[in-house]
This record gives structure tokens, C-alpha cells and sequence, in this order.
């Protein structure tokens, strides 16, 4: 009898008794069901960390220098608190002076940017507007692309002249009908006329680009800046990480000098890069990665286990099939091969359903929640791979006992 | 070292099968000799107790003997191992128990088709037969039934095809009318009579009398031995 028989075999016991095979497989089920949906969404947020958040937020090869404002609820106590409140601000002449300074940067901008509380154009106003002014690099930088228009140029922000880029949101919100390019809106009292759209971004973190407005930084520093002067946030993109590595260290070096800090005094300002956002996602991943197999290693093995007990309870019932099937000349292996194959069915179809739900699940995460979440190909076939040994596994002994029954033990049983 | 004559399909010599009943050893006292021919039709009959289906089993090749040999078709039988014994049962020996013993929840085509997919027979080839097989006894049209849609009678004849399928070179049957009413059982004991007349070699166990009288010889046991043994005409009434 070969391995096919003995899995049609199977199958055509699992479907005779539906119910009862529910709930045996209901702990490999879980196992898989588990298995896929966390992978799942651990390798979304992965997939998100890596390539939006903090590709969007930091940039790759990207420092970003700060400086490092006291901020009410941290978890610094007062002391460090108000020495924060004294951390110089960091001036333009700063920037200039690491524009000469660091080796080998590819791009660099500065940006200031406030909460604008609305944005008009005609009758059409969107609220809550994140509004920033740039330099001209500052596009190319972040890697945001112009769908429409132009980006802004080095002489708006030598001239100041009055044009914004803005978001997708934004655009669609204020001329729901036709194209931006050319019209004006209103930023509280001034004018500014849209030349460009940016590309649209969605998901989680989307709005920030969505419903940004972007503006020369000559222009914003003349209508919206609080200090003249001031820059909030400076970043420098290198091609390779080994330049930002260099690039990091000499414009470290630059501003302590340029601050008098003393040896061993600590930076009063921030430089941040996204290997240290992805450094801290990749410790809560590992986390979540090493818990994982064990809950699922629980799942299954209860899984298992009952799946042992159940191959063992059709034994005993079909006690008296065995002896027939014995009387008409199946061999110990045929037999064994026969529950094998049924347990190792059994619990693939609890893998499959698992696997199911654990893609569906997987979906709704995707639907209704901002985590992205990708089921992987690796996962089903580790998933399907881990039902097929639990049933191989745990269907061994009901199966080798089921072998070694006497033909005509069997033949007799009630 | 014996010999057994080319047209004994059964010869057996002093077999015996002990039993422990609890702590104790019940041995039978002797064995048992007889030698049965191509094409008999041979009844076992004897009291409860007599060893008339352990004789049975031990010839089925479900069971081991405690001592004595067994020559089937020739071959020296007693002392091979699991998996030669299940493959003579598959190859040489027809079952038919009282109980039918059919699996419940796959058809009846499924039921003959079992030892040929122990023989290793193509799935093509595994249904044709099985079909044919069916349709000598009758059931060609019901072959998708399942065993508890058919009567009591139907399921036997699926037995008895299910026992031919593999053209066996014996058929065992025990007390195969056991439980079926009185004009079935004579249904079921013409299909066999009609088999022995096509050349079968059948062995009966049975406690009726005129279930007996359908075979060419009868054989009674007692106490694990043969006590008599006479052939008779086929439908003579026994006494």
C-alpha cells in the first residue's frame, strides 16, 4: 500500500468525522494560527521600521543634529532639566560652518518647522498643517518626490520669495477639482503661491508628509521664524554609512569646539542617526522573536499531545479494522504507515487551517490597524513544515501500537 | 521431514495451540493431522470449546502454533514471520467471518478493493477487478454503497467478494450464516456451493447442521482433536 492510499485514507477520516477532527487539531490550529499572524506582523513592523519610518523620519546615511531642548514629562530629573533649558541654540553660522567643514556630504538642509492651525484657499481650509521651511536640498534629502510642479529652488530661498510645496492632503483638500500649480493659499496673513505637490505618502506616518507645506527658508524666516537666525534641525545625508560615520565624528568635533565644551563635558546638542531608531527596534524584535517560538513550541506540543491521544482513542476504536485489515494481508509497516500518514494528515489540515486563519488575521491587522503586516512565504512553509512533524511526531506510538496488535487479538476485540 | 502430496492445499501435522487461561496453561492433549484437497468443500463442525476456530485461525494464518506444522499449498507455513504471514493471507487466503467485518464509512467498492491495495495493485486495475468481482456476486449496481445502507445478506456477498478479489487459493469461512435468516443463509451457501463447483477450495466452520450438509466432507473435533472425518454427498442430510 503506498504513502497516497494512506493519506486518501486518512482524509476520508477526517471528513467522516469533521467535528471530532476540529477539535483535535484545535491546539495546531492556535500553533500555526500564532506562528503566521506574528511573523507577520513582526516582519510588517520590521518591513515599516526599516524602510518608511525610519527611512522618512532619519533618512539612510543620515545624521540629524538637534538641539537638546528640556522636555516637561522626560524622564530626566530637574537638574539635568535646567541645564537643558541652558543648551545654546544652534545658529545658522553653524550650519555653514559644517557645510565648509564635514567631508564628503552628498546632500544638507536645514529646516524650521511649526503647527500652522489651518490653511485657506478661496473657501476650502484644511486644518492642522505642519508647516516647514526648507533649504533647497532639503527635497533631494528626504528623498520626497514633486508629482507635479517644481520643488523649491535656491533662489526662493535667497529671495525670499513667497512659494510653498505642499502635501497630497493638502492639495486634494484645498483644489478637490483642478491642478494647484499657480494658485495661491493662505498661510495666516501672507500668500504664498503653490508651485509643487509631493508625492503621496499614506500610512502611519503619511500625514506628516501629506499635510506638510513647504517653504523657502528665506521665507519662513521672514514671516513665521520666532528668533532669526536659530535652526531647529540640520541633516546631513552621506552616500555611504563609513562617510556618515566620519561625517558624525568631525561635525561632533566642530560644535563642541564651537560650544567650549571641555573633554569629558557632555554634548549640549543631539546628533541622531536611524541605525540608532533601528538598534532600538531591532532589541523589542529579538524580544518578540524569541518569545514567539516558545508559545507557539507550547501550542503544538499541546497540540500534539492531543492529537496522540485521539490517533490513540481510534486505535482502540478501530481495533477491530486493524485485525480485518490484518486478516487481508496488511503488513506492520502498512499499518503503521497507515496512522502515520493519519495523524501527519490530521494535523496538516490543522496546520492548513491555521495557516488560514493566521493569514486572515494577519489581513484584519493590516486593515484595520496603522502596523503593516506581510505574511512571508518562509512562515507558511515553516508553519505547514512544523504541523507535518507534530503529526509525524506525536502519531509514532499510537501507531506502532496499532502495528503490533494481533491479527487475531484484534479480530476478537468488542 | 514430510512431504506433503502436490494436491493438498491444507496438510497439517500434531498442530497445536496452547492457552493460558489466567495463571494456567490449558495444552491441548494432541494435535491435530488432516490433510485437505484441491477443490473439497470441507465443513468443520464440534462443540464450543472443541478448537474449531482456533483450527480455523491457525490455518488463516492469524495465529502461530505452539507446536506442529503447516504445510499451505506446499509451503511450510508455521514458522515464518509477521510480515510473510500477512502477505500469505493476502495472496492465497479468502476470509469470510460471521460478523461480515466490512469498514463502515467507505463503500463497498473500497472494501474489495482492500487486499488489492495490500498486494499493491494499480488503482485502474484494483477497480476493475473489484467491479467484476462485485458483479459475480451480484452487486455491481450498489458498488458506491456504503456497508450499513446494505442488508445483511448484501453485506456478505460483499465479504465473500471482497474474500475472492485476490483469487485466493482458499477460502475460510466462519460460521458465515450466523447471522442472517434462514432463506439468505441458503442464498449465501449457493454463492459458495457455485464457487466450489468452479474449483474452490472452501473450509466451513459451522454449528448447523444443514449448513454442513452443503459441503462434500465434514470434520468434527473435540477437545482440540479430529474425532471423525467422512466425506458425504453434496446436500445429504447429516445426522
Amino acid at each position: 500500500m503506498n504513502v497516497f492510499d494512506a493519506i486518501v485514507l486518512a482524509l476520508r477520516q477526517v471528513w467522516a468525522q469533521k467535528l471530532k477532527s476540529f477539535f483535535t487539531l484545535l491546539g495546531v490550529i492556535v500553533g500555526v494560527t500564532f506562528l503566521i499572524s506574528v511573523i507577520a506582523v513582526v516582519e510588517g513592523m520590521n518591513r515599516y521600521v526599516q524602510e518608511d519610518f525610519a527611512g522618512s523620519i532619519f533618512g539612510i546615511n543620515t545624521i540629524t543634529i538637534e538641539r537638546i531642548y528640556s522636555r516637561r514629562g522626560g524622564r530626566e530629573d530637574d537638574r539635568t532639566r535646567r541645564r537643558q533649558a541652558r543648551n545654546p541654540d544652534i545658529q545658522v553660522a553653524d550650519a555653514e560652518l559644517l557645510r565648509q567643514k564635514v567631508p564628503d556630504i552628498w546632500y544638507m538642509a536645514q529646516s524650521n518647522d511649526r503647527f500652522m492651525p489651518e490653511v485657506r484657499s478661496g473657501q476650502n481650509k484644511r486644518n492642522n498643517v505642519r508647516l516647514i521651511g526648507v533649504t533647497d536640498e532639503y527635497f533631494a534629502l528626504q528623498g520626497w518626490d514633486i508629482v507635479e510642479g517644481r520643488g523649491l529652488t535656491r533662489i526662493d530661498d535667497l529671495r525670499a520669495i513667497r512659494t510653498a510645496v505642499i502635501g497630497d492632503a493638502i492639495a486634494k483638500k484645498l483644489y478637490p477639482d483642478d491642478s494647484p500649480i499657480g494658485r495661491d493659499i493662505r498661510l495666516g496673513p501672507f500668500r504664498y503661491r503653490v508651485v509643487g505637490v509631493l508625492e503621496r505618502q499614506g500610512g502611519l506616518i503619511g500625514n506628516i508628509r501629506d499635510a506638510s507645506v513647504v517653504i523657502p527658508w528665506g521665507a519662513y524666516q521672514a514671516d513665521f521664524a520666532r528668533e532669526r537666525d536659530v535652526v531647529e534641525n540640520i541633516q546631513i545625508k552621506f552616500r555611504t554609512s563609513e562617510a556618515m560615520a566620519a561625517g558624525q565624528a568631525a561635525a561632533e568635533e566642530i560644535l563642541r569646539a564651537r560650544h567650549r565644551l571641555r573633554p569629558g563635558q557632555e554634548n549640549d546638542f543631539d546628533i541622531e542617526t536611524a541605525s540608532e531608531i533601528l538598534n532600538a527596534w531591532n532589541t523589542i524584535k529579538n524580544v518578540l522573536l524569541a518569545a514567539g517560538p516558545g508559545l507557539v513550541a507550547v501550542a503544538l506540543v499541546v497540540g500534539g499531545i492531543v492529537i496522540m491521544n485521539i490517533m490513540l482513542m481510534s486505535v482502540l476504536e478501530r481495533t477491530r479494522e486493524i485485525g480485518v485489515r490484518k486478516a487481508l494481508g496488511a503488513r506492520r509497516l502498512d499499518i503503521t504507515r497507515q496512522f502515520l500518514a493519519e495523524s501527519a494528515t490530521l494535523s496538516c489540515v490543522g496546520a492548513t487551517v491555521g495557516m488560514v486563519v493566521g493569514i486572515l488575521l494577519a489581513r484584519l491587522v493590516d486593515m484595520l490597524t496603522p502596523l503593516p503586516a506581510t505574511v512571508p512565504i518562509w512562515s507558511i512553509v515553516l508553519g505547514v513544515a512544523l504541523g507535518l512533524l507534530v503529526g509525524l511526531v506525536f502519531g509514532v506510538y499510537p501507531a506502532v501500537r496499532a502495528a503490533r496488535l494481533e491479527p487475531i487479538v484484534a479480530l476478537r476485540y468488542e | 521431514m514430510i512431504k506433503p502430496p502436490d494436491n493438498a492445499v491444507i496438510l497439517t501435522q500434531e498442530l497445536r495451540k496452547d492457552y493460558e487461561l489466567g495463571a494456567e496453561t490449558v495444552h491441548a492433549r494432541q494435535g491435530v493431522d488432516i490433510q485437505i484437497d484441491q477443490n473439497d468443500f470441507v465443513a468443520i463442525m464440534g462443540p464450543s470449546g472443541s478448537g474449531k476456530s482456533t483450527l480455523l485461525n491457525l490455518i488463516g494464518c492469524l495465529d502461530t502454533p505452539t507446536a506442529g506444522q503447516y504445510w499451505l499449498s506446499g509451503q511450510e507455513v508455521s514458522q515464518l514471520d509477521d510480515n510473510e504471514l500477512a502477505r500469505i493471507r493476502n495472496q492465497r487466503i479468502g476470509f469470510i467471518f460471521q460478523t461480515f467485518n466490512l469498514l463502515p464509512r467507505t463503500t463497498e467498492l473500497h472494501n474489495v478493493e482492500l487486499p488489492l491495495i495490500y498486494a499493491g495493485v494499480s488503482a485502474k486495475e484494483r477497480h476493475a477487478r473489484a467491479k467484476e468481482t462485485l458483479d459475480a456476486v451480484g452487486l455491481a449496481d450498489r458498488m458506491h454503497h456504503h456497508p450499513n445502507e446494505l442488508s445483511g445478506g448484501e453485506r456478505q456477498r460483499v465479504a465473500i467478494a471482497r474474500a475472492l478479489v485476490n483469487k485466493p487459493s482458499l477460502v475460510l469461512a466462519d460460521e458465515p450464516t450466523g447471522n442472517l435468516d434462514s432463506h439468505t443463509s441458503q442464498e449465501i451457501m449457493d454463492i459458495l456451493v457455485k464457487l466450489h463447483e468452479n474449483g474452490e477450495t472452501i473450509l466451513l466452520v459451522t454449528h448447523e447442521r444443514d449448513i454442513a450438509a452443503y459441503s462434500d466432507r465434514l470434520i468434527t473435533l473435540r477437545d482440540g482433536k479430529v474425532e471423525t472425518d467422512e466425506r458425504h454427498e453434496i446436500g445429504e442430510p447429516i445426522a
